[in-house]
């Protein structure tokens, strides 16, 4: 849990300096860039913090799905009104998706999945822990350079 | 579904995409960011389904490694494809082929007539690359 918790952290981290960034260049979006980025930032943060939020508390299932929207939300109205719509459209995608995911690692008899052993699905929560925040830090870097360009 | 067929079907896949993606590379001039947005968006999802499913039902023993792979081939067909036209189409493709490969491998797992599913799945895939060339065609 230790790993999970520590994950959880250092998006958060990512995701609020990234976020920070969004609030002082603004301005300088045109209409098209603006969906594009809102689309890819709500998507790829709802998803990654919903799956973190439903291995941390696998029993509160619309804590998570609502946080998702509660991203969407955030961003989008961060951003234009048109974004607004977008945004919470794609965060609760994401939240349902991350949800589902995080339900389906923690109990694979869920998805006919042929693992039985307790160490073998710890593992695989650690795994696939892991390669989300790897993701999850790519598409962050690739946000921050696309405001330099 | 016996192995024979799946490996068939991975290769007809591997050498469409390779295909479509020298023909789309001679026309990239032709192509706005619109359709260049959505091509990317299809092409990779496209990718990161197919490969989920056919990978899970040959290998069904390796959950983790098989999202990781089918993961690892959505981003990287729709970053391909969207680095043709645009840095917003390559972004937009990377997150799509993310967002799809990690859920296809789930859809293979808790299907009960896999042979339906891959048939569909492709009759999409071919209908996809039909309508994308013939709205090459009209652009």
């Amino acid at each position: 849990m230790m790993l999970i918790v520590l994950l959880f952290i250092w998006s958060v981290m990512g995701f609020l300096s990234t976020y920070h960034t969004f609030k002082q260049k603004r301005v300088l979006f045109d209409d098209h860039f603006t969906m594009t980025i809102c689309m890819v930032a709500t998507m790829a943060t709802s998803f990654v913090f919903c799956l973190y939020l439903i291995l941390l508390l696998p029993d509160f299932q619309v804590v998570s799905v609502s946080f998702g929207l509660w991203i969407g939300w955030k961003i989008g109205s961060k951003l234009r009104n048109p974004a607004k719509l977008n945004g919470l459209y794609n965060g609760t995608m994401g939240g349902i998706m991350g949800t589902m995911l995080g339900a389906v690692i923690q109990n694979p008899a869920l998805c006919n999945i042929p693992i039985k052993s307790e160490a073998m699905i710890s593992n695989n929560i650690y795994v696939i822990a892991f390669f989300a925040a790897c993701l999850y830090t790519v598409v962050l870097i690739l946000i921050r350079y696309s405001f330099r360009v | 579904m016996e192995m024979f067929t799946l490996s068939g079907f991975v290769c007809l896949d591997i050498f469409l995409y390779v295909c479509f993606f020298i023909y789309l590379s001679r026309k990239r001039k032709l192509i706005g960011f619109q359709l260049g947005m959505n091509i990317s968006q299809v092409m990779g999802g496209m990718a990161a389904l197919l490969s989920g499913i056919v990978l899970i039902l040959e290998f069904p023993f390796h959950f983790t490694l098989i999202t990781i792979v089918s993961t690892m081939i959505g981003v990287l067909t729709g970053a391909l494809f969207g680095l043709l036209f645009d840095y917003q189409t390559f972004i937009t493709g990377l997150t799509n082929g993310m967002m799809v490969g990690l859920m296809s491998p789930m859809i293979g797992t808790v299907l009960d007539a896999p042979d339906q599913i891959i048939w569909l799945v492709h009759g999409l895939f071919f209908a996809c690359l039909i309508l994308v060339m013939i709205s090459i065609q009209r652009s």
